[in-house]
């Protein structure tokens, strides 16, 4: 896994999107680290201008340089289409052949992949950061950075995005080629908030409520990979969870890629197994999504015809997911590329 | 290397079936079998590529599966240059350097040289000939024991297809090394094969030396004088049909030669075989002459 070759062969492969992660923390560490403190001196101009007003730097502030804010969501898309070009694109390509017939386990291609994945957040990561927080605390708002942790602003998004990266990189594992790897770890990535937002709106539409645990509940939020990429993580336990779950996805990766099955590749899922499971799974959110939307067409004082609304939806979207859903997993996206 | 009761199972369907075969060194091997026979999915199972349903393929009685530092031994070039086609010779040679011990990067640079292979920044641009010769120059230069080629000559004109086939006797006389190739131009493999696997369905067929095939099989032309006998009928293969003429092939040591010069033909006349006419009487024969 440390075999030089297989560190240049991944990142030919994915320099793209390396180079792109790059600009990307730039953006989002120093450059936005600078704009933001002229926003704040010319916020501090106004409040001087008032009286008895004084502009105060507040954490929320400090957190959008550092873990949160649009360039967090940018950087998640990234990290998929990261992972995508290491596994995904392989299986759309007869690169998969090259890479398996190298004299590496399959075990060793897999940690190479991820070795290369986490090096390149880290390393740009910290590249980014350092400075960023040494803008902040040479300028009249340092003592912004006291209000925050260093869990808030560097441990949590790190570990975030390693933790997504790495769960990223383990949908490519289940999955036959790039199209099906990017889909199946956006629907993952906010499965566990899809499947509660959708029930609960299930039960309010239909007046009966089993549970109700807000919107966006801690437990679930937890359990729901995107969140660790838009810094909703700055505490102890999702810090824990942040390690503990890319422990687990890269100890199941590595053991699924081991059991890979190459002939496979192309088509929506690598294991046949998961059809029947994906199949159900998709169709049933899809109904419930299209009744979720149907409904909120009819005005909420119109409790019958809302609930009449939601079935209409939900049927819709039933009859056309049987027909796609079904389409999708017998599909098979391989270029085969010209002989010689 | 030996390929051990190798079965691959795709999509319920049993592609190789039951494949047993020892690969000795210093050999050319030719495997051969119509479309979609199972041949490119028994060099990717060879290569460590696809994982055996069951069977095992063995370097000095080590699995490759279980050990795949193995496959420093086995090269795999496919019919396609996809995976390198976005490298630079310079990159692949590097690449190629750092992952087999055994790679000869001044013997490659001489072979670049000997077939006007220049440096290139992107080996997508040589045309389709320059891309087969590379390939097959690293293949030889990681000094791998067995080189696995699919239709290595697939689309190549003449000249550059002479260079290939030239270099390939030239490596295998010079080194102890094997080479398996999967093709569909037998008169190719006629010229430099040592033994002839034959793949129908999954299956070996038949796996023989090229030279035991003249002893073993008569080709003829025939022109009966009367309509030939069923048990004389079903021990031959009907090469080809027209009017009474029929070109046809069976087996030296049967009593079937005798049994036909008994039966006064108007012609009788043998002819020389080729690896063609095998293939056609064992693959398509009887279809043929349909």
């Amino acid at each position: 896994m440390l075999n030089k070759a297989l560190w240049f062969q991944n990142y030919k492969q994915s320099r793209l999107l390396i180079w792109a992660l790059l600009v990307l923390f730039i953006l989002q560490m120093p450059i936005q680290a600078i704009l933001s403190i002229e926003t704040w001196n010319e916020r501090a101009e106004q409040a001087g201008e008032a009286e008895e007003y004084v502009y105060e730097v507040q954490s929320w502030d400090v957190q959008q340089i550092f873990s949160q804010g649009n360039f967090t969501i940018f950087i998640a898309l990234a990290i998929i289409f990261f992972a995508v070009l290491l596994v995904g694109l392989e299986r759309n390509t007869r690169r998969n052949d090259f890479t398996f017939s190298l004299p590496f386990s399959r075990k060793q291609l897999y940690l190479a992949k991820w070795l290369l994945g986490i090096s390149v957040i880290t390393l740009f990561f910290i590249m980014n950061f350092v400075p960023a927080y040494f803008i902040i605390s040479a300028s009249e708002f340092d003592y912004g950075l006291h209000l925050v942790s260093s869990i808030e602003i560097f441990w949590a998004p790190l570990l975030g995005y390693i933790f997504f990266f790495t769960f990223a990189l383990f949908i490519g594992t289940v999955t036959g080629e790039m199209i099906s790897q990017t889909v199946l770890t956006l629907i993952t990535g906010f499965l566990p908030m899809i499947l509660l937002t959708l029930t609960q709106e299930f039960m309010r539409v239909h007046n009966f409520y089993l549970f109700s645990l807000g919107s966006q509940p801690r437990p679930i939020v937890y359990l729901t990979p995107i969140y660790y990429t838009i810094g909703q993580m700055g505490e102890l336990i999702g810090l824990s969870l942040a390690i503990i779950f890319t422990a687990l996805f890269l100890y199941f990766g590595i053991k699924l890629y081991n059991r890979n099955k190459v002939e496979h590749n192309g088509e929506f899922f690598i294991f046949k197994q998961i059809n029947p499971v994906f199949f159900t799974f998709l169709t049933v959110i899809a109904s419930l999504f299209g009744g979720s939307l149907v409904a909120s067409l009819a005005p909420w004082s119109a409790d019958a015809l809302r609930v009449i609304a939601y079935w209409i939806g939900f049927t819709t979207f039933l009859l056309f997911a049987l027909l796609a859903v079904r389409r999708l997993i017998t599909m098979n996206v391989t270029f085969r590329g010209k002989p010689m | 290397m030996n390929v051990q009761h190798v079965s691959k199972l795709i999509h319920h369907r049993l592609i190789l079936k039951d494949i047993d075969f020892t690969i000795e060194s210093g050999s050319i091997i030719g495997i051969v079998g119509r479309n979609g026979a199972g041949k490119t999915t028994l060099l990717r199972t060879m290569a460590g590529i696809l994982n055996p349903t069951s069977g095992d393929v063995l370097v000095k009685n080590k699995s490759i599966f279980q050990h795949p530092q193995l496959k420093e031994q086995i090269i795999f070039v496919p019919d396609s240059t996809e995976a390198m086609k976005n490298y630079s010779t310079k990159e692949m040679i590097f690449l190629y350097k750092t992952i087999y011990p055994g790679f000869d990067e001044a013997y490659m640079r001489e072979l670049m040289e000997r077939f006007q292979l220049e440096q290139i920044n992107k080996i997508g641009n040589y045309s389709k000939g320059m891309k087969a010769l590379f390939q097959l120059i690293a293949a030889f230069a990681t000094g791998a024991s067995y080189i696995l080629l699919d239709e290595p000559t697939d689309g190549l004109d003449v000249i550059v297809k002479r260079q290939v086939l030239q270099l390939l006797v030239e490596e295998v006389a010079e080194k102890d090394l094997s080479v398996l190739i999967s093709s569909h131009r037998l008169d190719e493999l006629e010229f430099m094969a040592d033994e002839i696997i034959m793949i129908r369905d999954g299956e070996v067929d038949s796996h023989y030396k090229l030279g035991d095939l003249s002893s073993r099989y008569r080709k003829a032309q025939l022109v009966p004088s009367s309509p030939l006998p069923d048990h004389i009928l079903s021990s031959l293969y009907v090469l080809d049909k027209t009017g009474r003429v029929m070109t046809i092939l069976f087996e030296a040591d049967s009593s079937i030669e005798k049994e036909l010069e008994q039966s006064n033909p108007v012609l009788f006349e043998t002819l020389p075989l080729s690896l063609e006419d095998y293939f056609v009487a064992k693959l398509g024969g009887d279809r043929l002459a349909e």
